[in-house]
């Protein structure tokens, strides 16, 4: 599985590469942002591990272009400025997520698995059911096709339901899938889920009968 | 004393010159009164030297007579002060008052007209003289015509005005020593509230004086204002040269983490235990250095509100849903449109940030925030359904450095940035058991205040729930 590094630093990109290296990546090293840029619009990688302060080219606009671009693999950022204004710009640039500088490498690889996990998981197939469409392998929401920024969770919700059409599912059977059996949570956390949702899609998306729970509209 | 004071400058000069216009002013007056009676006592003399001259002959003898003499009864009353004396150089008649004495003949009068002067007289006495040589008809010579009195009352009367008028000036000096003294108060008064307000400058540096000083004093004020630019300015740089100092020393740290992990591959577990040591204590310094700066300037920026906390706040979950803390939970957001609060977008997001993913690593399913505005205070509820916390760790997790959970990510200082921010912005935080079960965050901020309060205290209160 290949994976970009874009890191100026000659101390932390060789020692990036290595850990991950070490974690079973292929990885492939660049030391200046328009040579990250170049690379990334054109090889083919399951991640990239974006530095923000780059020579020639930021990280931020980096990460813009490729998007601009369609590129969609998962971006980990890697910032020596770790403000929260900062993390949300990333974040609405694209990025999926973000580590502040010093960090402790085995966090670092562990956040890396996670997210190509996540992005590996599934194979691109999309999922219409109504208005909504579902990217099975990008795990991303469009209502009428206008994209929706949903969190995991919300997503997993929304994924259950749109693969057991036609039938309600009940708050409980939601929590167990959601959280394992294990360590279900109550009605109450369902329910709040399920108004955020509405808020994100639409109120109309997601019926709900009493007694019954829930069901995508049009399934 | 003198020199220190501009008030006492300003008041022993107007003490002088006062004393010294008034001093002059006095004599003036004394003089002109003095030549007034003078001139008047003159004029009786003249007139009774005129009454003389005009019944003045010679006998055949050559000696004066007079056949006019001056009604005054002092003429013929021995030594009374009141004297007359007609002279030629054959003999003389005079008054009875000379009784045996005679008035002193000086050379020098004019014929032209009545010269008056100051002249010692009989039995001790010193007198005020009118004299002119007369000659009558048919004479060959000119009978010297002398009229003099006593001048004793004169200096008398000089005397007791002088006394009377240094008085009566005496207190007009006091009288505008008071007034010059309002005067000086009155023209420093400016002075006294541009050092009142200097004083405010010292514990604020974004204050500055106000406009509307008079004209004279507003260059200063302006120069003043000029110079808090200048000091704040240099705040600022220095301050954004530690946090930039600060963040460029991140990169060298992450570095020196590579280091230190590579010594541990090679069996040097010594080494590399004091190098992560070490580096903790860096990093921790250096969050520290950061956390101030932020604090600083956000109490600098002086009042704002965040434009739009609901979107803020999505922002901020965005973020954290993004991370493996994040991705399992459950957020609720619920901010009425009135909560406003005073603090800026960026710290705002600051201290959500802080406390959310705070909230995202000890909660269980959810995490709620909420706000509300209630009694002139607008508030902020970050609550989870995780553990909670006890007391004690409650107080123990707003100092500096401490960690809610120290096996988790982050560095621990979230939390005292809050602090930090919050007695920035003039808020206060208070933790509690919350409703879903785990820990409540409550941010109060009042929003009747004009300007964050420079040392307010952050406050940590444990409320005891019914």
């Amino acid at each position: 599985m290949r994976v970009l590094v874009v890191e100026d630093d000659p101390v932390v990109g060789p020692d990036l590469v290595q850990a991950l290296v070490e974690a079973g990546f292929v990885v492939d090293l660049s030391r200046d942002g328009e040579d990250a840029w170049l690379r990334g619009g054109v090889e083919d990688y399951a991640l990239a591990v974006l530095d923000l302060g780059l020579p020639k080219l930021d990280g931020l606009s980096v990460l813009k272009r490729w998007r601009a671009e369609g590129r969609g693999f998962p971006v980990l950022i890697l910032s020596a400025r770790s403000d929260w204004a900062e993390k949300v710009e990333g974040i609405q640039a694209g990025a999926d997520d973000y580590v502040g500088k010093p960090f402790a490498m085995g966090e670092l690889v562990a956040r890396v698995r996670g997210l190509v996990r996540r992005a590996a998981g599934h194979a691109s197939t999309l999922l219409a059911v109504g208005r909504l469409t579902l990217d099975t392998g990008r795990m991303t929401v469009a209502v009428d096709d206008r994209p929706v920024r949903l969190s995991p969770l919300e997503y997993r919700f929304l994924d259950l339901l749109a693969h057991r059409p036609g039938r309600f599912l009940a708050a409980g059977e939601i929590a167990e899938h959601l959280h394992g059996a294990a360590d279900a949570a109550d009605a109450n956390a369902i329910e709040a889920l399920v108004l955020r949702l509405r808020r994100k899609v639409g109120r109309e998306l997601i019926e709900s009968r009493r007694g019954f729970g829930y069901m995508l509209a049009g399934s | 004393m003198i020199r220190d004071s501009l008030r006492l400058r300003l008041l022993a000069a107007a003490a002088v010159a006062i004393f010294a216009a008034l001093g002059l002013a006095g004599a003036g007056m004394s003089w002109f009164y003095v030549r007034h009676i003078e001139q008047r006592e003159a004029d009786a003399l003249i007139r009774d030297g005129k009454l003389l001259a005009g019944g003045l002959r010679l006998d055949p003898a050559g000696r004066p007579a007079a056949d006019a003499r001056p009604g005054d009864d002092r003429y013929g009353e021995a030594a009374s002060g009141l004297y007359w004396q007609l002279t030629t150089s054959k003999g003389g008649v005079r008054s009875d008052s000379l009784w045996d004495q005679s008035l002193s003949t000086t050379p020098g009068a004019e014929r032209e007209r009545w010269r008056i002067r100051h002249a010692p007289g009989p039995f001790g006495k010193s007198l005020l003289m009118a004299e002119r040589p007369i000659t009558p008809e048919h004479a060959s010579e000119p009978v010297l015509v002398q009229v003099a009195t006593d001048d004793a009352y004169l200096h008398a009367a000089r005397r007791e005005f002088n006394r009377e008028i240094a008085l009566s000036l005496g207190l007009l000096w006091l009288f505008l020593l008071i007034a010059a003294h309002l005067q000086v108060s009155l023209g420093l008064r400016p002075l006294a509230a541009v050092r009142r307000q200097i004083g405010a400058l010292r514990g604020d540096p974004a204050a500055r004086l106000p406009a509307g000083h008079p004209r004279e004093i507003a260059p200063l004020a302006d120069a003043i204002n000029a110079l808090a630019d200048a000091r704040e300015a240099d705040l600022g740089r220095a301050r954004k040269r530690a946090g930039d100092l600060a963040h460029s020393l991140k990169t060298p740290l992450a570095a020196l983490a590579a280091q230190s992990r590579r010594a541990r591959e090679q069996g040097a577990l010594e080494a590399a235990d004091g190098l992560d040591r070490a580096l903790a204590a860096m990093r921790a310094t250096l969050e520290a250095e950061l956390a101030r700066t932020r604090a600083a300037a956000a109490r600098e920026a002086g009042r704002s509100f965040a434009a739009d906390i609901e979107t803020l706040i999505e922002n901020v979950i965005a973020v954290i849903e993004r991370t493996e803390l994040g991705e399992r939970l459950i957020f609720e957001v619920d901010i009425p449109d009135d909560v406003a609060v005073p603090v800026a977008g960026e710290d705002l997001t600051e201290l959500l940030g802080a406390l959310v993913e705070n909230a995202a690593r000890h909660a269980r399913h959810r995490v709620r925030i909420r706000g509300g505005m209630a009694a002139g205070e607008s508030r902020l509820w970050i609550e989870d359904d995780g553990p909670g916390l006890g007391r004690e760790s409650s107080q123990a997790v707003m100092a500096r450095g401490a960690r809610l959970d120290e096996a988790g990510p982050g560095h621990g200082l979230g939390l005292a940035i809050v602090g930090d921010l919050m007695q920035a912005t003039g808020g206060a935080i208070a933790l509690d058991r919350s409703g879903l079960g785990g820990l409540e965050a409550c941010l109060t901020w009042p929003v009747g205040q004009l300007a964050p309060q420079p040392r307010a205290p952050g406050v940590v209160s444990w409320r005891t729930r019914r």
